[in-house]
C-alpha cells in the first residue's frame, strides 16, 4: 500500500477543523478519522492491481562502454480499469538507469511502452532488478505497489579506444603485401607472382631467369604468410588488477588485443582469444575465416580481474593443448611483474618458446616514471628510489625474457595498442610467424 | 510478450575462501573475552562512584534561608537556637498550624516567636493572635501588627551602612532589655499609640528598635530586625543576652513558615480547548501518512559488487613509505644508483657486466671531472658519504641529475 501527498494534505485539513471545533471535539475527531481513512481504503480497493499487469521486453542487449543503450518494458492492462501511477524500471547503479522513476497512465486494456536509457559505467553484464509499478486509485489518495519481474540483460562490451589506430595500422600492413600505392616491394616470405618490371621497383628483386625466358625485366614479388595462428593471451591474475590511471590494467590489455585481433583477422590469420587466472576465464576459437573481434569482444565483457595469483604452469600447458602441432604466435598480455615472473613463467619458457614464438606484452605505470623523477626533499627521493627499482626489476625481467628468446613490448596506456600492432607488423615482415 | 535474455555470462567467480580466523573463538574464553570487553568501562564507573563517594562525605547539607533554625550560614540561626537548647526545649513549627499545636501542647510557661509572618494568611495571624501567649514578633508584617499589637504602627526604619560600630543603647527599663544593653537592633522602628501599656527601647529617631505591649496577661515584642539573632551578630554586644531574655521561657515555639505552597489549579491539558486536544488525533494520523508517503521507497535498493580499486603503483608507494619510515638511505642510494647506471649503460656503450672502473672511466671521459669522486658518487665507498644524512642523499640525487644532463 502507498499513500500520496494528497492523502498527507486531507488528513492536515482534518487536523485543522477538529482543532477548531471546539466543544465537539470527541465527535469531530472520531469523524474526522473517518474521513482520512475511509477514502483511503475506498482508493485501495478500487486501485488497479499491479499483479494483474503483463510486462515484456524489448531494446538493446549490448553496447559498447561509453555509449548508451535503450531499453523498453511493455506495461499492458488486460483489466477494465484505468491504471494511473507510476513505473521505475530498476538497474544497478552502475547502469545509470535514466529516468529513475516515470508516471504511468494505461487505459483498459491497453498498452504502454516505457522507455529506460542506459549508459553504464562498468563492464560486463548489467541485469534489470524488477519493474515496480505504483497503481494511485481514482481518487488520488493512497494505492497499490509491486514490484513485477521483467528479465533482461545489457552486455557492456570493451570500449576498443584504439580502434581509431586501425586505418594506419592496416595501411602498413597493405605495404607489407605490395598492395600499396607507392609500389614498395611486398616484405613477406613468402613467393608470390612475377610481375614485369616497373620504374621505382629494388633491383635485387628481380627473377633474371624469368627475364632471360621473357621480352622485359620481371621481378619476383612476395606476400607476407597468411593463415598463421595467433592465440591472445589475457592475464586475469591479481597483476591485471592493479589501475593504471584510472582504468585497470586488464581493461588496457583488452583494449590492445582487439586491436591485434582486428588488424590479425584483417592480415588474413587465425586468432584465439584465452583468458586466465587459475583455470580459463573465457576461450575463443578460430573459426573458419573472417574476423574474430566480435566474438573475442563478446568474450572479454564480462571479464574481471580475479584476486588470486595466476597459475603459469596451468597457463602453459593450456597454451600447448590449445594450439596442437604446428608454430604460432603466443601474444601474453600480463605484468612485467619480477615476482611472479621469475618464480612462474621463466622455468616454463622453454616448453613455450620451443614451439611457438612467444611475445609478452605489459602496461607500464607513468605514475612509477613520474615517481622516479621526483626531487625535493628526502620524501621524495626515497618514493624516487623505490621507483627505480621498480623500473629496474622490469628492466631485469626484460632483459631475461629477451635472453630466452621472447619478444617484449613493454608502453604505457596510451601506446600500449599500437607498439603491439607494430610489434605484430614487424614479426610479419621479418617472416618470423 | 517474451522476455528476450542475451547469452548468460561466464558464472561469477567464487569468493576465495579466507574464513574468519579467531585466535580465541574456542567456548572457554568467551567470560575472558567478556571481562577484555568490559573491564575499562566497569573500572570507569567504580572510580566515578568511590569519587561521588567521597565528595558526599564532608559535606553535611544544612538548610539554608534567612533565619533560618538549621543553618550554618551568616544570616541562619542555628547558633542561638543550639544556645536556646541548652536550657530550655526549642520547638520549630513550619507551619501556623504546627505552632498553634506546639503552643497548645507546651502548656503556660511558652513563648512564641514569629519569623517572616508575610508568609501567614490573614486568617492564620488572627489565630495565632488568640493564642494568647507570649510572642516575639521579628520584623512583622503590617497585618501582623494589626493582629498581635493594634495600635502599633511602624513609624520609620534606620539601618545605616555603618551600623556595627554604633550599637543602640537601651534607654529604657524593660529587664530584658537594661540587662543586654548595648545591641545592634537597627532596622524598623515602631510607636506605642498614646496611653498603650507599652515599653519601647533602643529608641532612635523615627521611633523605638523594640517594643513591647503588654495586654491579657500576656506581652507582645515587636522587634525591628531578625539581625541580631542571626549567626553573624549573635556575638556581638548584648545581642546574644537579648535574644536570650526575650524567649525567657520553658518552651521556645520558633515558627519560621514555609512559603505557602500552591494547591489545585488546572493542568496545561484542561486548560487547552477539548478540539485541540482532540486533534491529536487525526494530527498523529497524519504523521503516519507522511512518514508512509515520503518514506516508502519505489521499489527495493539493487544491490552491485563494488569492483576492486587499487592503483598499480600501490607496492611501489608502499615500498616508498617502507624506506621512509626505516630511513634506509643505503638502500635508497644503491636504487638511484643501479638506476642511474642502468639507463646510461646503453649510451656509454657497456654491457650489463661491466666492471667499476670501466663504467667510471667512460663516465669520466664523457663528463669530465675527478675520476676518484667519480668512482663514490656511483659506487658506495666505505663509509659512504651520501648516506650519513638526508642531505647527503639530496646531493648525490642532483650530482646524478647533473651527470646525466651532460651525458644526453
Amino acid at each position: 500500500m502507498v499513500v500520496t501527498g494528497r492523502a498527507v494534505l486531507l488528513a492536515g485539513v482534518a487536523t485543522v477543523a477538529v482543532a477548531l471545533s471546539g466543544l465537539l471535539g470527541a465527535w469531530a475527531a472520531v469523524i474526522a478519522v473517518g474521513v482520512v481513512v475511509v477514502p483511503l481504503i475506498v482508493d485501495v480497493a478500487l486501485a488497479v492491481s499491479p499483479k494483474a499487469l503483463r510486462m515484456s521486453r524489448s531494446g538493446d542487449t549490448s553496447l559498447r562502454l561509453g555509449d548508451s543503450a535503450l531499453v523498453e518494458v511493455l506495461v499492458s492492462n488486460p483489466t477494465g480499469r484505468r491504471l494511473r501511477g507510476s513505473v521505475r524500471d530498476a538497474w544497478p547503479p552502475s547502469a545509470h538507469a535514466a529516468p529513475r522513476t516515470c508516471p504511468l497512465r494505461v487505459d483498459a486494456g491497453e498498452r504502454r511502452r516505457v522507455t529506460t536509457t542506459l549508459t553504464p559505467t562498468r563492464r560486463g553484464d548489467a541485469r534489470a532488478a524488477g519493474v515496480t509499478v505504483r497503481s494511485i486509485g481514482p481518487l488520488g489518495l493512497a494505492g497499490r505497489q509491486r514490484t513485477l519481474s521483467a528479465p533482461w540483460a545489457v552486455r557492456v562490451l570493451p570500449p576498443f579506444h584504439s580502434r581509431r589506430h586501425l586505418p594506419g595500422k592496416l595501411s602498413r600492413l597493405r605495404e607489407l603485401e605490395g598492395q600499396h600505392t607507392a609500389m614498395v616491394r611486398g616484405q613477406g616470405s613468402e613467393f608470390d607472382s612475377l610481375r614485369d618490371y616497373v620504374p621505382g621497383d629494388d633491383v635485387r628483386s628481380i627473377d633474371w631467369r624469368a627475364s632471360a625466358r621473357s621480352d622485359g625485366v620481371v621481378v619476383r614479388t612476395w606476400r607476407p604468410e597468411r593463415d598463421r595462428r595467433i592465440l591472445i593471451v589475457l592475464d586475469t591474475g591479481r597483476t591485471s588488477a592493479g589501475r593504471v590511471g584510472d582504468t585497470p590494467r586488464l581493461d588496457h590489455a583488452m583494449d590492445a588485443a582487439l586491436l591485434l585481433a582486428a588488424l590479425a583477422g584483417k592480415a588474413g590469420d587465425r586468432v584465439d582469444f584465452l583468458a586466465y587466472d587459475r583455470r580459463v576465464r573465457a576461450q575463443v576459437k578460430a573459426s573458419g575465416k573472417g574476423s574474430q573481434v566480435h566474438r573475442i569482444v563478446e568474450a572479454m565483457a564480462p571479464l574481471e580481474a580475479e584476486l588470486l595469483e595466476s597459475d603459469p604452469a596451468g597457463l602453459v600447458s593450456t597454451v600447448l593443448g590449445a594450439q596442437g602441432r604446428g608454430r604460432s604466435l603466443v601474444v601474453l598480455l600480463t605484468d612485467l611483474n619480477a615476482a611472479a615472473l621469475e618464480e612462474g613463467l621463466m622455468p616454463r619458457l622453454s616448453a613455450l618458446t620451443s614451439r611457438h614464438l612467444l611475445l609478452v606484452a605489459a602496461v607500464e605505470d607513468p605514475a612509477v616514471a613520474a615517481m622516479a623523477a621526483e626531487r625535493g626533499d628526502s620524501g621524495a627521493l626515497y618514493r624516487a628510489a623505490a621507483a627505480e627499482r621498480t623500473l629496474s626489476e622490469r628492466r631485469r625481467v626484460t632483459a631475461e625474457l629477451r635472453r630466452s628468446g621472447v619478444e617484449v613490448v613493454d608502453a604505457d596506456p596510451e601506446h600500449i595498442a599500437p607498439a603491439l600492432a607494430d610489434a605484430y607488423i614487424n614479426l610479419k615482415a621479418q617472416g618470423r610467424l | 510478450m517474451t522476455a528476450l535474455s542475451p547469452e548468460a555470462p561466464p558464472t561469477v567467480p567464487s569468493s576465495s575462501g579466507n574464513g574468519p580466523v579467531g585466535p580465541d573463538a574456542h567456548d572457554g574464553s568467551g567470560a575472558r573475552r567478556f571481562w577484555r570487553a568490559a573491564r575499562f568501562p566497569a573500572l570507569l564507573a567504580a572510580a566515578l562512584i568511590t569519587v561521588a563517594i567521597l565528595m558526599s562525605l564532608g559535606s553535611e547539607q544544612f538548610p539554608t534561608g534567612h533565619l533560618e533554625p538549621g543553618s550554618v550560614a551568616p544570616d541562619g540561626t542555628r547558633a542561638l537556637v543550639n544556645v536556646l537548647s541548652e536550657d530550655r526545649d526549642v520547638e520549630v513549627a513550619r507551619t501556623s498550624q504546627d505552632a498553634v499545636e506546639e503552643v497548645s501542647a507546651a502548656g503556660d510557661d511558652v513563648v512564641l516567636v514569629v519569623f517572616m509572618d508575610h508568609r501567614l494568611l490573614p486568617e492564620e495571624l488572627d489565630r495565632l493572635a488568640d493564642l494568647d501567649v507570649d510572642t516575639v514578633l521579628v520584623r512583622p508584617s503590617v497585618r501582623s501588627l494589626a493582629a498581635f499589637a493594634p495600635g502599633v504602627e511602624m513609624t520609620g526604619r534606620e539601618l545605616p551602612a555603618d551600623f556595627l560600630e554604633r550599637p543602640v543603647e537601651p534607654r529604657c527599663d524593660l529587664p530584658a532589655a537594661e540587662a543586654a544593653g548595648p545591641a545592634y537592633v537597627h532596622g524598623e522602628l515602631y510607636t506605642a499609640p498614646q496611653g498603650a501599656d507599652a515599653v519601647g527601647c533602643y529608641p532612635m529617631e523615627a521611633g523605638d528598635a523594640l517594643l513591647q505591649v503588654a495586654g491579657n496577661g500576656t506581652t507582645t515584642t515587636v522587634l525591628g530586625n531578625g539581625n541580631p539573632l542571626s549567626n553573624r551578630l549573635l556575638d556581638r554586644g548584648g545581642d546574644a543576652a537579648l535574644a536570650l531574655n526575650l524567649m525567657d521561657a520553658g518552651t521556645v515555639v520558633w515558627l519560621r513558615p514555609d512559603p505557602p505552597r500552591q494547591e489545585g489549579g488546572a493542568t496545561i491539558t484542561e486548560l487547552l480547548p477539548a478540539g485541540l486536544r482532540w486533534s491529536l488525533l487525526p494530527l498523529a494520523a497524519a504523521l503516519v501518512l507522511l512518514a508512509l508517503w515520503r518514506g516508502r521507497r519505489m521499489g527495493a535498493l539493487v544491490p552491485e559488487s563494488l569492483p576492486v580499486v587499487v592503483r598499480a603503483s600501490e607496492t611501489t608507494e608502499g615500498r616508498a613509505a617502507l624506506y621512509r619510515s626505516r630511513g634506509a638511505r643505503d638502500r635508497a642510494a644503491d636504487a638511484l644508483r643501479s638506476g642511474f647506471l642502468e639507463r646510461h649503460a646503453v649510451r656509454l656503450g657497456l654491457g650489463p657486466d661491466a666492471s667499476p672502473e670501466a663504467v667510471v672511466a667512460a663516465v669520466a671521459e664523457r663528463t669530465g671531472g675527478d675520476p676518484r669522486g667519480l668512482r663514490d658518487l656511483l659506487y658506495p665507498a666505505t663509509p659512504d658519504p651520501y648516506t650519513a644524512d638526508d642531505d647527503g642523499l639530496l646531493r648525490l640525487a642532483a650530482e646524478l641529475d647533473e651527470r646525466g644532463r651532460r651525458l644526453r
